[in-house]
């Protein structure tokens, strides 16, 4: 299931929910403690920080404070263990893929795709490892935020903020 | 026709660096070389910070074995406050204990990361076996039992460097003159007995003999390749103690020849007066040496298979391990063991022998004591300091020298691959010969034993923590007129 909003503008605030797949996507299914929203990227590296950054808004507005709330720089083959205690998991991560004009949110399903280096693995491996090993598989999303700049650098790039202030303009209106 | 051949960027490894060889009419090696393309400049850029930056900023050097660099970087400073071992002060039992478990903790988890994610899936798929196969992630679908009890051993590793040094990655522990927090009773009582998703430590040590037992029926299995595979002579240095067995924390440099006498040992404070490096224009990475010998016959080999060639005997607190180290010992009948793919052995040995270390000293009861730190008078400051620990890879130096400001002025980094670099090219030109020479036609799997000889000393070529996706292997084969006549890439 690909739940996108790829080609919402960055005025999403004036935008019809209707017309996106989204409406059904909640964070209050989130908020307790069988869940996890995981945040991936480095705040040292300009928009990789976006992931980092969507945590940051949680805490400051206390939103999913019962969920377990983490930080990371990159996944590792470990995460299969993190998520076998959970049932539904939230990845937030920023991307450069042209493909997506603001942010994505689309549904994972577990996938060998033996990208592992000791530097990278993705989403697919952890569930297909935690399928292996742990003989379960939580609920999976991926919400996907559109960067620029990966320079060493602090702080998020204009348009990256503007795409960030997107997503939780979304989100807003859903607790709001 | 003579040909060369790069493979760019090695894989499994720590950083980047590529490979070439160069082929004659006849298919015979005339040269192989390993190239270090990475530069990060971390010893120009810590100038002008405050000294006690340096343990903190320069271990990020490193996502993998930042615990070195950060009790380098704090011994050196040590020194620098007039607290540390060139001033003669010996640090007091706490802090030193806390780093040490630290230490130990780092190898344990570096050593099980290297060895069962980078080097098992060859050992139990082969060398020629398909790319998509000899991976971590071919191992989660053979074996995800084994898989299970390598990610339970991690976690625990993970869990063990947080609650030691504050922080899973680049902890912030270790301060000029010792720590600036102990163990909790709750903390260490987690770790020995493994609660709250933890396993415990006598789990850690069951599970630590995994790798040893894998190695054992991998060399029963391939013992005529095991024991040939690039073979190469090199003296052997470890740091050691008192006793004269390694010590991974603090000691002496030791440097053994093929029959284990002692060629020198040395104070490190003296590393200028006995090392030398060599430079070449086709890498970044220096070419270090004992200059009494020049740098053929002076260079070292460091790391786990280094320190069990020095170390005569582990002691009765790490019995598994003791015992593993006989058994090593016994198979070159006491002469030091050049086998590159016995570094592995070396290394599932260590494996076993930093879950016995770390035990003992979740035991002792000075990991909650005090006091943690000393703070001698300001009169004592000497503005220079060196470090030496035993890191995973082998010796790591780090020497600085700040001004009456307290801001570095100077740093030196000798790192583990660097010290290795001489015998890693050895090993590189000793299976391309063994591989590749004579033959017309060059497959995956002849390529892969290069980058096997390398993975043997889990290089790291200055860690690109921040890597975004996958590293590919690109080779390619030229004509002696440069011309381009194949390529591979995966």
């Amino acid at each position: 299931m690909n739940l996108s909003a790829s080609h919402l503008p960055s005025s999403f605030a004036n935008s019809s929910l209707e017309h996106f797949s989204l409406e059904h996507f909640s964070l209050e299914q989130y908020n307790n403690s069988s869940s996890l929203i995981y945040g991936i990227g480095n705040v040292g590296r300009q928009d990789d920080g976006l992931g980092w950054a969507f945590i940051d808004w949680l805490e400051q507005e206390k939103l999913c404070d019962k969920a377990e709330l983490v930080r990371h720089y990159q996944l590792h083959l470990e995460d299969a263990d993190l998520i076998s205690y959970k049932k539904k998991i939230l990845f937030v991560d920023a991307t450069k893929s042209k493909s997506v004009k603001t942010f994505e949110i689309e549904q994972l399903s577990p996938k060998m795709d033996f990208s592992f280096t000791s530097h990278a693995i993705s989403i697919p491996s952890i569930m297909a490892t935690c399928q292996q090993c742990f003989d379960c598989l939580p609920d999976v999303y991926l919400l996907t935020i559109r960067g620029y700049e990966w320079e060493l650098q602090e702080g998020l790039t204009q348009q990256a903020q503007l795409n960030l202030t997107t997503v939780i303009d979304y989100f807003k209106r859903e607790v709001g | 026709m003579s040909r060369k051949i790069i493979i760019d960027p090695v894989t499994r490894i720590e950083g980047h660096g590529k490979v070439t060889i160069h082929l004659d009419d006849n298919n015979q090696v005339i040269d192989a070389k390993l190239h270090v393309v990475e530069f990060r400049g971390f010893e120009k850029f810590i100038q002008g910070h405050p000294y006690w930056e340096a343990p903190m900023l320069l271990q990020r050097i490193c996502g993998i074995c930042f615990v070195s660099h950060h009790l380098c970087g704090a011994k050196a400073l040590d020194d620098m406050i007039g607290a540390g071992y060139s001033t003669g002060v010996s640090m007091l039992p706490t802090p030193e204990k806390m780093r040490r478990l630290a230490h130990y903790m780092q190898q344990l988890q570096s050593h099980v990361t290297a060895y069962f994610y980078l080097i098992v899936p060859e050992m139990l798929f082969g060398m020629d076996a398909p790319p998509e196969q000899r991976n971590v992630l071919g191992l989660v679908e053979a074996n995800p039992e084994l898989v299970k009890r390598v990610v339970a051993l991690r976690k625990w590793g993970q869990e063990g460097i947080k609650a030691v040094l504050g922080k899973r990655m680049h902890g912030i522990n270790s301060i000029p003159g010792g720590v600036n927090q102990n163990l909790s009773i709750a903390a260490r009582d987690r770790l020995l007995k493994g609660e709250d998703g933890l396993i415990s430590i006598d789990d850690v040590i069951e599970y630590a003999q995994d790798g040893l037992k894998l190695f054992y029926e991998f060399h029963e299995k391939n013992r005529q390749q095991v024991d040939s595979f690039a073979e190469v002579p090199a003296l052997n240095m470890s740091l050691v103690g008192d006793d004269g067995n390694v010590d991974y924390y603090h000691g002496k440099m030791r440097v053994v020849d093929k029959n284990k006498e002692i060629v020198t040992e040395l104070d490190y404070h003296d590393y200028l007066d006995h090392f030398s490096e060599a430079t070449e224009e086709w890498s970044y990475m220096k070419f270090p040496f004992l200059k009494a010998l020049g740098r053929e016959a002076g260079s070292v080999r460091v790391g786990p298979l280094a320190r069990v060639n020095v170390t005569k005997a582990y002691s009765d607190d790490t019995p598994l391990a003791k015992a593993a180290l006989e058994h090593f010992h016994d198979y070159t009948q006491g002469k030091a063991n050049d086998k590159t793919l016995h570094t592995n052995w070396a290394r599932s040995i260590e494996i076993l022998h930093s879950a016995e270390l770390i035990k003992v000293l979740l035991n002792d009861p000075d990991l909650q004591k005090e006091p943690l730190i000393i703070t001698p008078p300001k009169s004592a400051w000497t503005g220079e300091g060196i470090g030496v620990v035993e890191a995973p890879r082998g010796t790591l130096l780090h020497h600085y020298r700040a001004n009456e400001e307290g801001n570095i002025t100077f740093a030196n980094l000798v790192v583990a691959t660097t010290q290795n670099n001489t015998v890693m090219n050895r090993s590189i030109r000793s299976v391309a010969e063994s591989y590749l020479g004579g033959k017309a036609e060059i497959t995956e799997g002849m390529l892969n034993a290069i980058e096997v000889s390398i993975r043997a000393y889990d290089p790291c070529l200055s860690c690109a923590t921040h890597a975004m996706g996958q590293m590919p292997l690109v080779l390619s084969v030229f004509n002696a007129k440069g011309e381009l006549v194949n390529e591979f890439v995966r």
